[in-house]
């Protein structure tokens, strides 16, 4: 299915979420489809942590879903994270993985992994009880709410073309996205993240 | 073997309590064989939620974004395990400034006899001094109460800080 339409009906439908990006793509499209900076999390260069960091923030906050988007070449360079999610397996964690075929952090360039390994299967055969895999839009439309909304850890390929394009990098230095992001969830009845008790033992 | 399996227990309970102090509620550990049974400590207590990674990594990027739902953590491993975490502290806990209690075991000082690894007698330290990380040694049982400052360091400073164990402490000897 087409990368931005796929994001499109993606950011329509997730509007109660917390969201993770991931480098590159992910992080890009997000930023120009929605210009949301407080919920989302843009974890730029990670290099395969962005579902384990989606993971360490969905166990502190059990009453939010956390969505996490990975790409295809993280996916290929840590598939163990699947290992950890499924030995979390927390209900409130949904690990979307872009299967593009490329790096579309390094000007697309294509890898050759998904010609030959079936992701989904691999999360299958890791334990994982909830796996899903869209191809198309429509099949994304009709999934999306039984994934998302149903309590249970989820994961689900989203088998994209390239982009095919450069994006702007969201224009948020560090400290700003962790701020901001942690001040939404303080705000929204989060626990204490930067006024935690531990600054207040010693002054 | 009683005596040191002894020794190491009640050296695991001291760390173990140290970290309850703190608030720590959550352990991400990949073993090292001088803390397994610190690991094993964690792991059956009830107040921590131990989570084993499948690499190192995973426990920088779990941890990390424990902290941004206010869940206190540590992220506990071997020196050789430390040292394939430097891109994602750099990306991650630099990047963003979010803070970090790893902590690691001091192997290839002298003592350990395992050559394989004199490599981290050599780089491990002065790595993380280029770094530019806060490294709080644990080399005499007095100093696990050390644990607490350097955890309270890391939220001051918003950046990881290392706490490195000895054999000797792990093992109740020092």
């Amino acid at each position: 299915m087409n990368f931005e339409a796929c994001f499109r009906l993606l950011a329509d439908q997730l509007k109660n979420e917390v969201i993770v990006t991931s480098a590159g793509n992910c992080s890009e499209l997000w930023w120009e489809i929605t210009g949301e900076s407080e919920r989302v999390f843009y974890l730029d260069a990670s290099m395969s942590l962005a579902s384990l960091f989606a993971a360490g923030i969905a166990l502190g906050a059990p009453e939010r879903t956390v969505v996490a988007f990975s790409g295809d070449g993280a996916f290929c360079m840590n598939p163990g994270m699947l290992l950890v999610e499924r030995q979390l397996a927390l209900p409130n964690l949904k690990h979307f993985m872009i299967a593009n075929g490329c790096y579309g952090s390094t000007n697309d360039l294509a890898h050759p992994f998904g010609d030959f390994v079936d992701y989904a299967g691999m999360a299958k055969a890791a334990g994982i009880e909830r796996v899903y895999e869209f191809s198309t839009q429509e099949g994304l439309a009709q999934g999306l709410d039984d994934m998302v909304q149903n309590l249970g850890h989820a994961f689900a390929v989203l088998h994209v073309e390239p982009l095919g394009r450069h994006l702007q990098s969201p224009p948020l230095d560090g400290p700003e996205v962790k701020f901001r992001f942690g001040r939404y969830l303080e705000r929204t009845g989060g626990r204490p993240v930067f006024d935690a008790p531990v600054h207040r033992q010693q002054s | 073997m009683t005596n040191l399996t002894n020794g190491a227990e009640a050296a695991a309970e001291r760390v173990a309590e140290a970290a309850a102090a703190c608030g720590i509620t959550l352990i991400a550990s990949l073993p090292d064989g001088w803390i397994t049974p610190l690991i094993a400590r964690f792991a059956s207590d009830a107040r921590f939620r131990h989570v084993a990674v499948n690499r190192e990594e995973s426990a920088i990027g779990l941890c990390s974004g424990a902290f941004l739902s206010g869940v206190g953590s540590f992220a506990l491993m071997g020196a050789s395990g430390f040292l394939t975490c430097i891109y994602a502290i750099t990306k991650i806990n630099y990047t963003y400034q979010i803070p970090l209690l790893i902590g690691i075991t001091l192997r290839g000082r002298p003592g350990d006899g395992a050559k394989f690894h004199q490599s981290n007698g050599l780089y491990l330290e002065p790595i993380i001094a280029t770094l530019g990380i806060p490294f709080v040694p644990i080399e005499r049982g007095a100093d696990i109460a050390r644990i607490a400052t350097a955890y309270r360091h890391s939220r001051v400073m918003s950046r990881p800080v290392v706490v490195g164990f000895t054999r000797e402490v792990l093992r109740g000897e020092a």
